[in-house]
């Protein structure tokens, strides 16, 4: 039980920070961290805990958003069922090629991964041409109803659904990381052999992890299909698809709060420095080659031991 | 310390990430003798020989090999230097023929005179055509040892050479190390104790990341005490 | 689907898996041995492409420019090995291919900024047409896959006749060995990085007259690169020959029956030979890490 309150008071005070950047700072880039948090931290699980970098993420971030998007602009009207529907267009693709990738050692894995969101890009764009409008993408934002105590059409309502939202899947990958599939995850990373030797398949772990890491990713998609109204094929162009990882390794791979950490800082220097310079890309891989060279823990890996020893010495101080 | 050590290995701490693999080890060896090392599977025998081979970094400690430190010296110039390290895996390149083997270790010290090799190991002249994947394990033993001889070592690090080898393969190996030892000085790694009681001028016991004790008398040597350091 | 059709589109064919195979080999020989995945092979390429332009614009000769194009991928290459990739070496495969992704962004925004965004034209330096079976075939298309089967066959006598390459073939197996012999590996490192950089600049040359300059050239190819050396097994050069033929035929006979099929046909291809054999056509097992 106390165990229990110990995790759930970092939790809550991780939000209350998140809610604080909503009093702040300006709305849409609240939105924007918050959607892009959960966009990676499906990509941290992959990496962090399962030992699967994947360049692929911008591929389920886009089933995603298709899967809302075609709701929504051809069938009904409910944003909500829209965000279902993406959802589970997520689980549908990470359950269909989970099998196909995973069993691929990691450096395959990234390859085929990429190769996965560039088919996607290509399907969304010329292949679906028919039903996806290709390039000029599907406008909906006047299809969706307005909803009861929640209106997703709104901004700041929108805030708070996707802030729950967030809170609940970090909640869930807390408690993942703390159970016991959290320690078959981490032990498929370091030593399948070992793990097959305690009676674990390494297959059955991962393809979850997988399934789960994704439906997130996708989940993030249809947050950006509802919130813009709008979905195009440049969601999955290649260029972009370096966005999760760059995220999660600003904000430190495996931890929990490093995505938001990372979101919250990609953002922020996005937004400043494409405001003096045009050329963010040249700035982006520099500073990926940066932080590979300068030791790979990121923000928040860096962050958190400090933080955990000031805690830590005012308890004992208090005492 | 006597001048004729030829490499002195002082207080070594040796540490996979957290977990500390040797401790505090001190072993010392002199021109053209053969030293060996028992103990368990798991004593640390095999990183004692890496770390001195330049493979691991040790977290503390010196290695003096002719009066020069090697500790933060790449693997590959303390080879040059005449310490070569022969690991117990016998992969010897598959893919390329024995001729190339030897090749690649000619090329490394310049050093092409392959009678010396040929002469320990005659069977390797009749194999020099043979892609090295296809030879017995004897055979890719004997072209390891071989291949490393090339630059005329002042000291062989051997890791666990008969491990697996036929009987017959084992005493020619025997054979071949007393006869290098005129010339080199040698540290094996050995689970045959028949092979250490036979060939060892003295022996080192480790256990549990230690040097747990140094036997130097030829009775003691001879009449298998080490067994029960095993 | 009559023969005209086919033989040329063969022959696009062709001349495409050429040009992946150059870029491909790099890419394999690099994973062999140094076991990075060297993402930043893709800029190399583009950079090809655009000093062949550079050159072309201010010499008026295309092969020029393509000369000067692998010169100087070769040393952008080998001062990125230098100030980058010696650090990061020993590190896990995942981040090196993080560092290298980072570098080819880096490179393309660098692109961008000296030669804007828009695409750039390329002349063929071969105007001339050739007849086979009664197919007109562009000269400079054949010439592309003389050039590439000469870089196979270069490649082939090098690691098999020289010493560097033996040592080379020799890292590809086990590299702690041959550190054991005594041999430098780091120059081995960097002689291959060199290697694979300038022939990803011959490839960005040779390829720039067949379609536009632009910056995202690299990215564009990518996928494909990886499909041909994930098909060949990572660190076979046999198997990247092969499976770049193969890509590139699977490219342009798809087109000729859909156009769409080009993009999708090769991703269902590799699918389906990762699942047979997930390390790919002539990829082992033996393969550390």
């Amino acid at each position: 039980m106390v165990n229990i309150f110990r995790w759930s008071w970092g939790l809550l005070l991780a939000f209350f920070c998140l809610f604080l950047v909503r009093v702040f700072l300006p709305l849409p880039f609240a939105n924007e961290i918050l959607i892009f948090a959960i966009y990676t931290i499906g990509c941290n699980f992959l990496l962090g805990r399962v030992g699967f970098i994947s360049f692929g993420q911008p591929a389920y971030l886009a089933v995603g958003a298709y899967g809302t998007a075609f709701y929504l602009f051809y069938f009904g009207s409910n944003p909500f069922v829209g965000i279902l529907i993406g959802v589970l267009s997520g689980v549908a693709i990470a359950l269909l090629v989970g099998p196909f990738f995973v069993r691929l050692r990691s450096d395959y894995f990234a390859l085929v991964n990429l190769a996965l969101a560039v088919i996607m890009f290509y399907l969304f764009e010329k292949i679906l041409a028919k039903i996806t409008h290709g390039d000029n993408g599907l406008w909906f934002l006047t299809n969706m109803t307005s909803t009861p105590i929640i209106d997703l059409g709104n901004p700041s309502d929108f805030f708070i659904f996707t802030f729950l939202l967030a809170f609940g899947v970090w909640a869930l990958y807390k408690y993942l990381d703390d159970s016991i599939f959290g320690a078959c995850c981490l032990a498929t990373k370091t030593n399948e052999d070992k793990l097959k030797f305690l009676g674990y398949s390494n297959f059955n772990i991962r393809w979850l992890a997988f399934v789960i890491a994704n439906t997130t990713t996708a989940m993030a998609g249809s947050l950006y299909a509802v919130y813009f109204g709008f979905v195009s094929p440049e969601i999955t162009a290649p260029s972009r698809a370096a966005d999760p990882v760059i995220v999660t390794l600003l904000g430190g791979v495996g931890t929990l709060y490093g995505p938001i950490v990372g979101a919250f800082a990609y953002t922020g220097m996005k937004d400043l420095i494409s405001g003096y310079i045009a050329n963010w890309e040249l700035f982006i891989g520099l500073l990926l080659v940066f932080i590979m060279l300068a030791g790979e823990k990121g923000i928040w890996g860096t962050l958190e031991p400090i933080l955990k020893k000031l805690i830590f010495k005012k308890k004992n101080s208090t005492n | 310390m006597p001048t004729d050590e030829l490499l002195v290995v002082d207080d070594l701490n040796v540490a996979y990430g957290e977990s500390k693999v040797l401790f505090d080890v001190s072993i010392h060896i002199r021109a053209n003798e053969i030293v060996s090392c028992v103990g368990r599977n798991g004593a640390g025998k095999s990183t004692l020989l890496k770390t001195i081979g330049g493979f691991i970094k040790p977290t503390t400690g010196s290695i003096m090999f002719a009066n020069t430190s090697l500790v933060g010296i790449k693997s590959y110039n303390i080879a040059k230097m005449g310490l070569k390290y022969i690991p117990q895996d016998k992969k010897v390149f598959s893919d390329l023929t024995v001729r190339e083997n030897l090749e690649l270790g000619s090329y490394a010290t310049q050093d092409y005179n392959w009678d010396k090799v040929t002469e320990y190991f005659p069977k390797l002249k009749s194999l020099m055509e043979r892609k090295a994947g296809y030879l017995s394990g004897g055979e890719r033993q004997m072209l390891m040892i071989g291949r490393a001889l090339l630059g005329d070592p002042q000291v062989l690090l051997v890791d666990e050479p008969t491990e697996g080898l036929a009987p017959s393969i084992v005493t020619q190996l025997q054979n071949v190390f007393l006869e290098l030892s005129k010339k080199t000085a040698l540290v094996i790694v050995e689970q045959n104790l028949s092979l250490v009681s036979a060939i060892s001028e003295r022996v080192y016991a480790v256990k549990e990341g230690r040097v747990v004790h140094e036997i130097s008398d030829e009775s003691d040597i001879k009449s298998n005490v080490c067994e029960q350091f095993l | 689907m009559d023969t005209q059709l086919l033989i040329s589109g063969v022959i696009f064919g062709l001349s495409i898996g050429s040009v992946f195979f150059l870029l491909a080999i790099g890419l394999s020989l690099c994973f062999g041995l140094m076991r990075i995945i060297s993402l930043d092979q893709l800029l190399y390429y583009a950079i090809g492409a655009y000093i062949t332009y550079a050159l072309f614009r201010s010499t008026g000769s295309v092969w020029i420019g393509v000369l000067g194009g692998m010169v100087i991928s070769g040393l952008v290459a080998f001062g990125v090995e230098r100030f980058i990739f010696l650090r990061i070496y020993e590190r896990d495969i995942t981040f090196t291919m993080i560092a290298s992704f980072g570098i080819l962004i880096a490179g393309v925004g660098a692109i961008k900024y000296v030669w804007g965004l828009a695409p750039l034209p390329v002349p063929s330096p071969i105007g001339a047409m050739a007849t086979i079976l009664g197919t007109e075939i562009p000269v400079y298309r054949l010439v592309v896959i003389v050039i590439s089967i000469l870089v196979y066959v270069g490649i082939w006598a090098f690691l098999n006749k020289t010493i560097t390459g033996k040592a080379i073939r020799a890292g590809i197996e086990d590299i702690e060995h041959v550190e054991g012999l005594g041999i430098n590996v780091y120059k081995l490192f960097t002689t291959t990085f060199i290697i694979a950089g300038v022939l990803s600049g011959l490839a960005g040359g040779l390829h720039a007259p067949l379609i536009m300059v632009d910056p995202q050239m690299g990215l564009e190819v990518l996928p494909f690169v990886f499909m041909v050396v994930i098909i060949g097994g990572l660190g076979s050069i046999k198997g990247t020959l092969v499976s770049a033929f193969i890509v590139g035929q699977v490219i342009s006979l798809g087109a000729i029956i859909y156009g769409p099929l080009a993009q999708m046909a090769p991703f269902a291809i590799m699918l389906l030979i990762l699942l047979i054999k997930p390390t790919g056509l002539y990829g082992s097992k033996l393969l550390k890490r």
